[in-house]
Formats: structure tokens, sequence, C-alpha cells
């Protein structure tokens, strides 16, 4: 029986990380934390084995506060980081204050913490560098997106995984980095959601790469087996899924319109623009041209994870398609 | 590809034998949960490109197969062959080859060179039927999965090679040869004969690149000559018996093994131009 933190806890994920630990007989507390005020923060609430706690993670004050007040009386022993700013759209310090600064805070004072003593934090996929010269499945030792033109969406995530990798094996926390495939799902801050959110969907002309993409219950059941194996190390995290970008495309019932590639970075950013939408295709353009899978080899082996819920696709088209290859 | 797999298996079920329709349904390969293999293969692609080889194959190169036997019938396996003819054909006539001939049916993947995958069009159609970029990674994961490779190690200068340089293996590059030691796997060498007359090279101009298309051939005919193809397999050389692990770190011995495999091609060219009538027969 252990008590954990998870920060990022009024997000989709994070709600479900919370709730799936409340209902876990190994877990004794769970002490949630995230920026929403308490009464719209969590629509469930379990007095004896939640605790709700409003933070801002931008700012350091308050995350020695939160680290050497409640989780200390409450003997947290592991902490859930999976707070981020999942817009596209949002740059700046503030930004980087969440994404980057809190992640390393977190990780500082979670190393002479009196009770804590596991950090498992959840990275993302984009942090990997896509390009043709480059293997399609991606493992952990996959060369890092560090280009300097990289967008501050990606610089921060590859900054924070970064700050957490390099205090692996000489911390005396117990690190776990999950690598986690893009989570087709809202308020997740998928770019690939918000694409898909158009009726019509345009995509490279001459293109058609392999996507791979992941549910909140995967990923929720991934962070639980982190937290269950007795490991550190990084681990990428796969979805069921894995499909053209094409097929993506008609199974979320969409319409999908092939154009020159140098067309869609202004077609796109007029959208933004106008329609108020998260995804940008410059952000994109090398995961829409070539493929790209994250290999979860490592993770199905020593985690014992292994993606069970497949996304809920809304047109699924092989009735639309006809008998098939296997009919 | 702008179609959907159910249209490929429409196409090729238009145009392959019943036999050869049946065939194509007993490709084995790992779907990543969508029909799709990780890298993008998907078997009615497969089925539907040797429907559209067919004509290639059967009518204009008139492909004679020898010794398909000796592909391994499961683990995996890497054929390595020569390369030539401008225009890369014969690895598009070697690839139809295997499909058409292994027992049981496999599925070859050829490994290309980086810029394929980058090509428009026929990086996603190539990646359809099995192709892979040629990187480590891929090719690793490939081979730790039980695959048959399709390696051409003299690369682009292969295809490349001058007219007067015909059936002259160029310069032979050694990663086939470590990754066979590295990953136990058997190299059964192939002599394509033909290819290397198809389309007579007599100059390149290398400033033109496009897609990263190293250079543009310069060469008589506008189109590929009806030269016959005769495709010769030799019996598997057992690099991860003649060598242990270790020796894929030592480049002697990789050196040496890449050898034994350009040798082994390089006799059955020799057999393959003695026993042939000529170069349209």
């Amino acid at each position: 029986m252990s008590s954990v933190m998870v920060t990022g806890a009024c997000t989709p994920i994070g709600e479900r990380l919370v709730r799936s630990l409340v209902a876990d007989a190994q877990v004794s507390h769970v002490l949630a934390v995230g920026l929403e005020p308490p009464e719209s923060a969590l629509p469930f609430s379990h007095p004896s084995r939640l605790t709700y706690l409003q933070t801002d993670l931008g700012k350091p004050r308050q995350i020695r506060r939160l680290l050497f007040g409640r989780a200390r009386d409450l003997y947290v022993e592991t902490v859930f980081h999976t707070a981020l700013y999942s817009s596209a759209r949002g740059s700046g310090r503030r930004v980087r204050a969440l994404n980057v600064e809190s992640t390393r805070e977190l990780l500082r004072l979670s190393q002479r913490h009196p009770t804590i003593h596991r950090f498992i934090y959840r990275s993302h996929g984009e942090v990997y560098q896509i390009q043709a010269d480059l293997p399609v499945q991606i493992d952990e030792a996959h060369p890092l997106n560090l280009a300097p033109g990289a967008p501050q969406w990606v610089r921060d995530r590859v900054e924070a995984d970064l700050t957490v990798c390099t205090q692996m094996g000489i911390s005396r926390l117990g690190i776990v980095v999950l690598r986690c495939a893009e989570c087709l799902a809202a308020g997740t801050g998928s770019q690939l959601y918000d694409y898909l959110e158009s009726p019509v969907c345009f995509r490279p002309l001459g293109y058609n790469p392999m996507l791979n993409v992941l549910t909140i219950s995967d990923t929720v059941r991934a962070m639980e087996h982190a937290f269950k194996a007795n490991v550190q190390g990084v681990f990428n995290i796969a979805g069921k899924d894995t499909l053209p970008l094409s097929s993506a495309i008609l199974k979320w019932g969409r319409m999908g319109i092939p154009l020159p590639g140098q067309w869609l970075t202004p077609i796109y950013r007029l959208r933004r623009r106008i329609a108020d939408h998260e995804f940008s295709y410059g952000m994109n353009r090398r995961r829409f041209t070539y493929s790209g899978i994250l290999d979860d080899t490592r993770a199905r082996r020593i985690l014992h994870f292994k993606p069970e819920h497949g996304v809920d696709w809304p047109a699924p088209i092989s009735q639309a398609w006809g008998p098939g290859w296997k009919g | 590809m702008p179609f959907p797999p159910s249209v490929a298996a429409s196409i090729a079920r238009r145009l392959l034998s019943s036999e050869q329709y049946d065939r194509a349904k007993r490709l084995s390969y790992v779907d990543a949960g969508h029909g799709f293999d990780a890298f993008g293969l998907h078997p009615a692609f497969v089925a539907m490109g040797i429907g559209i080889t067919a004509f290639l194959y059967e009518r204009y190169f008139r492909v004679v197969s020898h010794g398909a036997e000796n592909i391994p019938a499961e683990g995996p396996v890497i054929l390595a062959a020569n390369h030539s003819g401008t225009i890369p054909i014969d690895g598009m006539m070697l690839w139809a080859d295997v499909v058409r001939n292994a027992t049981p049916p496999r599925v070859p993947r050829p490994v290309a060179d980086h810029f394929v995958p980058m090509l428009p069009f026929l990086g996603s159609l190539f990646a359809r039927g099995g192709m892979v970029g040629g990187s480590r990674g891929n090719v690793r994961q490939l081979l730790q999965a039980g695959n048959l490779l399709m390696i051409f190690p003299e690369g682009v200068p292969g295809v490349g090679k001058l007219f007067k340089e015909r059936y002259q293996l160029q310069f032979w590059r050694v990663g086939h040869a470590e990754l066979a030691i590295r990953y136990r796997t058997p190299v059964v060498p192939v002599a394509i004969i033909g290819a290397e007359e198809q389309m007579p090279q007599l100059g390149k101009i290398e400033r033109l690149s496009v897609f990263g298309i190293p250079y543009l051939p310069i060469t008589p005919t506008p189109l590929p000559l009806p030269v016959r193809y005769h495709i010769h397999y030799g019996t598997p050389i057992p690099l991860q018996r003649q060598y242990r692990l270790e020796d894929a770190d030592d480049p002697d011995a990789v050196a040496e093994a890449a050898g034994r495999v350009k040798a082994a091609v390089k006799e059955l060219i020799e057999q393959g131009l003695a026993q042939r009538e000529g170069v349209f027969r």
C-alpha cells in the first residue's frame, strides 16, 4: 500500500489515471494535482482515498509547498507527472515553465524528498525524429528531434524528456519515462485529433505514411504497469492501431484529399487563424510524409504492457470497402 | 496509396489466376492491426503487385527461375544479388520471382536505398509490396522477425554501371554479411542474368538529381530492351554457422564473409552466362 501523486489530474488522461488509482487496492491514497479549482476539478470524489489540490506547477514556490506539504503529510511515494501545456498554439515563458521547468523542479525536489522514491514521467513519441533514412520502427535509441528550427511544442517535450532521462541511474529515485504514441482523443493535445476534426482532410500528394495511435485507456494502463514493475528506464508505449494516414482519415469518417505538400502549410495556417484550430502542418510535415511507428518491444518485455484497446473509429470502413482482402 | 486494400484485392482478382490468388492469400506477415504490417506492407497490394508485374515477368522479360528451392522455407534469410539495368527492374523481377516461386509462399522485403521512400507515389506503393528503406534499424527488425530480405550489395553504383562493365561486380558492400552474422541468418547468393543488357548505359549526368536519385543516365534506348531474364539462386551460405556472433564486430571477418558471398554470386553469374543461349533467349 502506498500513496501516489498525479499531476495534470484535470486532463482526460490524468483524470482516468486518478480514477483508476483510486480503485487500485495497492494504492492507499491519491493526491491529485491540477490547475482547476476544486469544485470543478474532478467529476468524482472519494474522501478517504483521494485529495485534490489546486496547484500551478509553473510556479516553483507552489511546487515546493505541494511536495513538502500535502505530499509529505500523505507519505507520497510515487509521482506520476503528466501535466503539460497541451495546446500547440501556446508559446513563451509561461508555457515553458509548465512543460520544462516544472518537470525539472519536481524532479529536483523529489530527489531530496523524505518519502518519494519513484518518478514516472509521461513523455511523448513526438520527441523522436522522423525522416526517410531512419528506421520506420522507432526504438528507444532512435535519434531525438533536436532540430533548432523545431517549434516550442516539440522543443519543450524533448527538453523535459531529456531532463528526466539525465537523472536516470544517478538519482536515488526510480525513474520511468514512458514515451507514448499520440493519444487520439479530445483534450489530450493530439494534433491528429484536431486534424481529423475537419470534414475534409488534406494530405500530402504521393505519400501515405504509417501511423500508430494510442487510446486513453492504454495510456493509463501503461502508467499502471510502470507503477507496478519495479524497474526504471525509458519505454516506448505504442497503441493497438497501426495504419496508413489515408485509412485513419477514412475510418474517422472524413474525406481525404491529396494535395501537393507545399500547399498544406499555408492551408492549415489559414485554418488555424480563421477557425482557431490546433493542427499545424509544418509541425507534422515529416510524419505525414514518412512512416514512424513506436517499437514497444521493451515495454512488452519489461513492463509486460501490451496495448489492448483500439481506437473507437467512428466509421469502420471494412464494410464500405466491400469484401476486402480476406473476403 | 490513394486506394484501399479492397481495391488492390479486386485488381489482383482480375489479374491473377485463381491458383496465383490463393497462393498470395497464403503469404505470411505480421498484421499490425488493420491489415498492414508496421512497415506498410499489405498482402492485397502484394497480390496486386504480382498481377501488375505479370506482363513484364511473363511476356516482356520472360523470366526463367533456376533453383528457387534454395530459398529457405522459413526463418530469416538474406538474398544477395547483383544489381544493374539503369532502371532497377531487376529488383522488381527478383521480387516477383520469389513471390511466385518460393515454397511455401514468402514475401520478400527489398532493402532499398534511402531515397526510395522519398519518391512520391512509388515510395508508398513499394512499401505496400514489402520494400523498406535501407537503415540498419529496419533491417535488424525485419531479420529478428524472421523475414526474407532482398539486398543488392552493389547498391546504386550497380544500377548505374556502364555497359562495358556489365556482369562485373562493383564495389561490394559488406553490411549484408555483418547482418547475417549478427542475426544468425543464412545468405542465398542470387545471379540475375539479362538485366545488365536491358538498357545499355553509355554515361551519366551526375548534376541532375531529383528526389535524391543521384544521376540521370545516358542510354541509347528510352525503354528497356526485351532481354530474357534468368534468375539463379545458389545454395545458402550458412554464415551464421561459419562465423561466431562476436565476428559481426570484427571488420576483417565481416569483409571475408562478404567476399564469400561475392565469390558465390560471381560464380553463379558465370554459370548463368555460360548456360544461356543468347541475350534475348
